[in-house]
């Protein structure tokens, strides 16, 4: 499955409306403005923040958002990323961590083997090897994820 | 068809810019710079090529130095036109004057690379040995920063080989594969990326069986 069919999947195709173009739909999910239920329990509309979890079969965003298929989660974005990995089945995730820049579709990643992880963020992307630890020029990524990991062992 | 090793013998450290920098798509490189024609130069690549996949590895190197390498670049963007000439926005007004110290504003952009010294760069693939000579031997540098000195090849070698360019002598893949085009090992890295030309293109990302990337 292409990286863009996997984001629509299991997370665009709730917020776009779907062509035959899928990096295209991808982008216009990332770009929009989305409704949302905000803090005050009100329909609003927002652009996407805090985080994103992408699974095959559905997805988890840390905002609130309207569409019934992606459920809301409060926790903070390392500690749902270190968890979902801690708990990996073997199965294809993608981690999207948002900000006020809008994430680039070419920054999209799907994260297959626990060898290669990235979380996707508007800036820099990092992909790192969440079976070893950080070392000296490991990002700051990494190094949170890690962070949690060990956290939510102990 | 035959198999064959390409050896390209540096002079001067190499610059990737991450990825695999496969033969086919230096190959395509080279001939897009004649033909000017996505399509027409993917055509043209002498390697095989089975169902889109080209039998052609990535760069394989053995470093024995990576440096980071920073550049700046000082774009100075203006208008050349008079305003009255632009399209207006719903407010009237022309799009907002450029400046010259942000980089949102063309200002200054860093760009940040990491070189890689390393005596020779090695490909392996099933092909046109003569054809991809042909392209080949009158290229002096590959790779990116070219223009700065980077990637300077001393010669090319072609040699013989028993290696098809997808796997290699330990059955472990030397580019990257489609996780649904072979049947993978569990040892073998899976990663989301291009998998055939234009490897730019969104279109042609999936999980793939692939070695380690290039720093």
């Amino acid at each position: 499955m292409n990286t863009y069919e996997f984001f629509n999947n299991g997370f665009g195709r709730f917020l776009a409306e779907q062509t035959n173009r899928p990096h295209k739909d991808a982008a216009r999910a990332l770009t929009r403005s989305h409704p949302i239920i905000n803090k005050d329990g009100k329909p609003s509309t927002s652009r996407l923040t805090g985080w994103a979890i992408i699974r095959p079969n559905g997805s988890l965003a840390q905002a609130n958002l309207l569409p019934p298929e992606i459920e809301a989660d409060p926790r903070s974005r390392y500690e749902a990323f270190a968890a979902e990995l801690n708990e990996w089945d073997g199965s294809p995730r993608m981690f999207l961590s948002f900000s006020k820049a809008p994430l680039p579709i070419a920054n999209l990643f799907i994260t297959a083997d626990l060898r290669a992880v990235r979380i996707c963020s508007p800036g820099e992307v990092e992909t790192f090897n969440f079976t070893k630890e950080p070392e000296g020029q490991a990002g700051v990524a990494h190094r949170n994820v890690m962070r949690w990991r060990q956290k939510l062992v102990s | 068809m035959e198999r064959f090793s390409v050896i390209a013998e540096l002079k001067t450290p190499i610059i990737f810019g991450g990825g695999y920098c496969t033969l086919d798509a230096l190959l395509g490189s080279i001939l897009f710079e004649d033909l000017k024609d996505v399509d027409a130069a993917h055509a043209a690549i002498p390697i095989k090529c089975s169902d889109g996949l080209f039998h052609a590895s990535a760069a394989i190197i053995e470093p024995f130095d990576t440096q980071p390498v920073s550049f700046v670049a000082n774009l100075r963007a203006d208008h050349a036109i008079h305003p009255d000439l632009l399209l207006k926005n719903k407010q009237g007004l022309t799009h907002r004057r450029m400046g010259r110290t942000r980089r949102r504003d063309y200002g200054a952009v860093l760009n940040k690379y990491k070189s890689i010294s390393t005596h020779d760069v090695t490909w392996f693939a099933e092909g046109d040995l003569e054809k991809t000579r042909e392209l080949l031997e009158d290229i002096s540098f590959i790779g990116k920063r070219r223009g700065s000195g980077f990637g300077e090849v001393k010669t090319w070698r072609f040699e013989p080989s028993s290696l098809d360019g997808l796997l290699d002598a330990f059955d472990a893949p030397v580019r990257p594969i489609p996780i649904d085009r072979i049947k993978g090992d569990e040892s073998w890295l899976k990663l989301d990326t291009a998998w055939r030309p234009a490897y730019w293109h969104p279109e042609n990302r999936a999980i793939c069986y692939a070695p380690e990337p290039l720093a």
